[in-house]
C-alpha cells in the first residue's frame, strides 16, 4: 500500500484563524472519508503557524525535513504562501494552495486550487458595473491581497470609463473604519469593493449596516459591499443579519444544489453539527485533498514530480464540480458564483461554468460595457 | 498609475545553453503569453525580437549585435557568478534587469517588467538628450537672431526676444528653428 504523509499547514489561530480552521476541517473531512476507502494510507501532520511568517517557514521545514512529508496543503494568505514556497522549492515538494488569491504567480512547485482574478474579480465586475454603476469605492487590507485587488479593480473600472471615488487600506486587524465609512457617506459610490479581512471587515460591515439605516441610499440593494473572500465561515462572527444583502464572489457556496455537495453537507452536519456551513475554503481544501490522494493513487508513489504529471488529464468530481488542473499553469479550472448574504447562507444569484485560470491575465479583455449582452451568464435564482 | 504590462504575442529570445535554466525560462515566458525561443548562437541584427535574455556567465562580445546605446530591445542578464568581470559584461551589454541563477519562477515576470520599463525610459531619455543637444548647438543662432531683430526694429533685447518667441509659437517651431528661419529670410526681421 502506498503511504502518503500529508502536511496540513493552516493558521487556525490568530487574526484570520477562522479561515484556517475551515481549510483544516475540509482537509480533515476528506482524510477521514478516504481512510480505508482507497489504496493509499494517509497520515496527516497538522501544524498551526498562528499567522506568523516565521512559524510558517519553521513548520514547513519541519513538515518536509522531519515529518517526512512531500506534500503540503496549506497557507491562507499570500504572505504565507510566499514564505512557504522557497522551503517547498528547496525540498522539491508540492504546495497545494486552496485559497483565492490575487494572481500573478505560477510556480512549478505549487498547485493552485483557489481562484485567481479572472475567476473572481473580473466576472464580479462584469456583473457589478452594468447593474450598479461605475463609481466605485475600494477598501482593502494593507498587504498584497488588498493592494493588488484594488489595483486591478482600478484598471477595470478606469477601462470601463468609470471612476474610483476613493480608496483606503487598513492594517490587518485594525478596526478603525470610521474614515472609510465617512468617505463612503460623502462620496456616495455605486458600490464598494472590500478586500479587508477578518475584524476590519466585520466592523466595516456593521458600520455599513448602521449607515444604511440612517440613509437608505446605502442599503445593500442600492450600494452593496462586494468581496472575493467573504464566506459562510465569517458570518457567525459578523453576526447573522448584519451583512444581509451584501454580495460575494466564490467558486463554491454551501447552498449549492448538487449531489456532490449534498453528500459533503451530510458529512459536515454529522461531524460538526447542523449549524455548521461549509465555505469555499472548506470545500476547496476538501476537494484538493481528494485530488492529491487520487493523483498519488494513480502514480503509486507520492513523488511530487510524478504526482504533478499525473494531474494532467485527471478530473475528480466533488462539491466544486469536476476539479481539473491546467498543466500549463498548475491552476484549477473554477466556476464563478455570485452570492447574496442571507442569514448564515449565501443565496446564489448567478453562476458561470468552470473557467481556465489566467494567472497573469494575458487574455484579459475590457469588461463589458453597461447593458451589453452577457450570454455566458446563467441566472439560477 | 502604470498599467499592468502585457507581453501577449511578443517574442522572447533566450541566449543560453539548453537545460534546466532554459526550461524554466521558457515555461514562465509562455505563461506570460510570449513566444519564447532558447538557443546558444549569436543574435543577428536583422532578427525581430521584443525582449532578450542573455547568459552573462558565459556570454561573449559579439553575442549581441549592438552597443548599449543602440540596443533595440529590453535586455535581461542571467547570472549565477558574482565575478566583477561578468557583472561588468552584463552592464556593458546594456542589461536592464537581472535574473539570478538558478532561476526561480517568481523572478521572471518582475525582471521582464523592469527591463521593459527601464529600456523604454532609457530610450525616452536618449531622445530627450538628443533634442536638448540640438538646441544647445543652435543657441548661438538665437543670439544672432535677437541682435538682428534689435538692429532692424531699434528695440531692446527683451522685446526682440519676445518677437522671436511669438514668431516661434505662431509657426509652431522651436526657438532655435525660428531663429534659423528668421536669419535666412531678412524680410521677416522687421515688423
Amino acid at each position: 500500500m502506498t503511504s502518503l504523509r500529508l502536511g496540513i499547514l493552516f493558521s487556525t489561530s490568530g487574526d484570520y484563524g477562522v479561515l484556517g480552521r475551515d481549510c483544516r476541517d475540509g482537509a480533515m473531512i476528506a482524510i477521514e472519508e478516504l481512510r480505508g476507502a482507497c489504496s493509499v494510507s494517509i497520515e496527516p501532520v497538522f501544524r498551526d503557524p498562528a499567522g506568523s511568517s516565521e512559524r510558517y517557514i519553521q513548520l514547513a521545514r519541519q513538515i518536509l525535513q522531519e515529518d517526512g512529508c512531500r506534500h503540503v496543503i496549506g497557507a491562507v494568505t499570500s504572505q504565507a504562501r510566499k514564505d512557504v514556497i522557497p522551503v517547498v522549492e528547496k525540498h522539491d515538494a508540492l504546495l497545494w494552495y486552496v485559497c483565492p488569491y490575487e494572481g500573478f504567480e505560477a510556480n512549478p512547485n505549487v498547485i493552485y486550487t483557489g481562484a485567481c482574478p479572472n475567476q473572481h474579480l473580473l466576472p464580479l465586475f462584469e456583473h457589478m458595473l452594468p447593474v450598479y454603476g461605475r463609481r466605485v469605492y475600494l477598501a482593502g487590507a494593507n498587504y498584497i491581497w488588498g493592494w493588488e485587488m484594488n489595483r486591478l479593480a482600478r484598471e477595470i473600472v478606469t477601462e470601463a470609463g468609470g471612476e474610483i471615488v476613493g480608496e483606503r487600506c487598513l492594517p490587518i486587524g485594525d478596526t478603525d473604519v470610521e474614515r472609510i465609512v465617512s468617505e463612503v457617506a460623502a462620496r456616495r459610490p455605486d458600490f464598494i469593493l472590500s478586500n479587508m479581512l477578518g475584524p476590519s471587515n466585520h466592523t466595516f460591515l456593521r458600520a455599513m449596516r448602521d449607515l444604511g439605516r440612517r440613509d437608505p441610499a446605502f442599503h445593500p440593494e442600492r450600494c452593496p459591499v462586494v468581496s472575493c473572500d467573504l464566506t459562510e465561515c465569517e458570518l457567525p462572527e459578523i453576526g447573522f443579519d448584519v451583512a444581509d444583502g451584501q454580495l460575494a464572489a466564490a467558486s463554491y457556496f454551501d447552498s449549492l444544489d448538487s449531489a456532490a455537495n449534498r453528500a459533503l453537507k451530510a458529512q459536515v452536519a454529522a461531524r460538526f453539527g447542523s449549524e455548521r456551513r461549509a465555505s469555499s475554503y472548506f470545500a476547496t481544501s476538501y476537494a484538493t485533498v481528494r485530488l492529491c490522494v487520487e493523483a498519488v493513487t494513480r502514480c503509486g508513489t507520492d513523488d511530487p514530480i510524478k504526482v504533478r504529471s499525473a494531474l494532467a488529464g485527471l478530473e475528480t468530481p466533488g462539491p466544486l464540480g469536476p476539479l481539473r488542473i491546467d498543466p500549463a499553469t498548475n491552476h484549477a479550472d473554477l466556476p464563478f458564483l455570485l452570492g447574496r448574504i442571507s442569514g448564515p447562507d449565501f443565496v446564489i444569484l448567478q453562476s458561470r461554468p468552470a473557467a481556465v485560470a489566467d494567472p497573469y491575465l494575458i487574455r484579459r479583455r475590457s469588461v463589458a460595457q453597461p447593458h451589453s449582452a452577457q450570454p455566458q451568464l446563467r441566472v439560477v435564482s | 498609475m502604470k498599467e499592468t504590462l502585457s507581453f501577449l504575442g511578443q517574442r522572447a529570445l533566450i541566449l543560453h545553453r539548453a537545460g534546466e535554466t532554459t526550461n524554466r525560462l521558457v515555461r514562465q515566458c509562455v505563461l506570460l503569453g510570449l513566444r519564447a525561443e532558447a538557443r546558444w548562437r549569436p543574435l543577428r541584427a536583422v532578427e525581430d525580437v521584443d525582449i532578450v535574455l542573455v547568459d552573462a556567465d558565459e556570454g561573449w562580445d559579439g553575442l549581441l549585435p549592438w552597443t548599449p546605446a543602440e540596443k533595440p530591445a529590453p535586455l535581461v542578464a542571467l547570472l549565477a557568478s558574482e565575478a566583477p568581470g561578468r557583472i561588468a559584461w552584463a552592464l556593458d551589454q546594456g542589461a536592464d534587469a537581472l535574473i539570478a541563477k538558478p532561476v526561480s519562477a517568481s523572478a521572471v515576470y518582475p525582471a521582464l517588467v523592469m527591463a521593459t520599463r527601464r529600456h523604454a525610459e532609457a530610450r525616452q531619455l536618449n531622445e530627450r538628450i538628443a533634442r536638448l543637444e540640438e538646441r544647445v548647438r543652435l543657441r548661438p543662432l538665437v543670439h544672432a537672431a535677437v541682435r538682428t531683430l534689435m538692429a532692424a526694429n531699434g528695440c531692446d533685447e527683451n522685446e526682440a526676444y519676445g518677437r522671436l518667441r511669438r514668431e516661434a509659437m505662431q509657426t509652431r517651431l522651436t526657438l532655435e528653428q525660428a531663429a534659423v528661419s528668421m536669419l535666412a529670410s531678412p524680410r521677416r526681421q522687421a515688423g
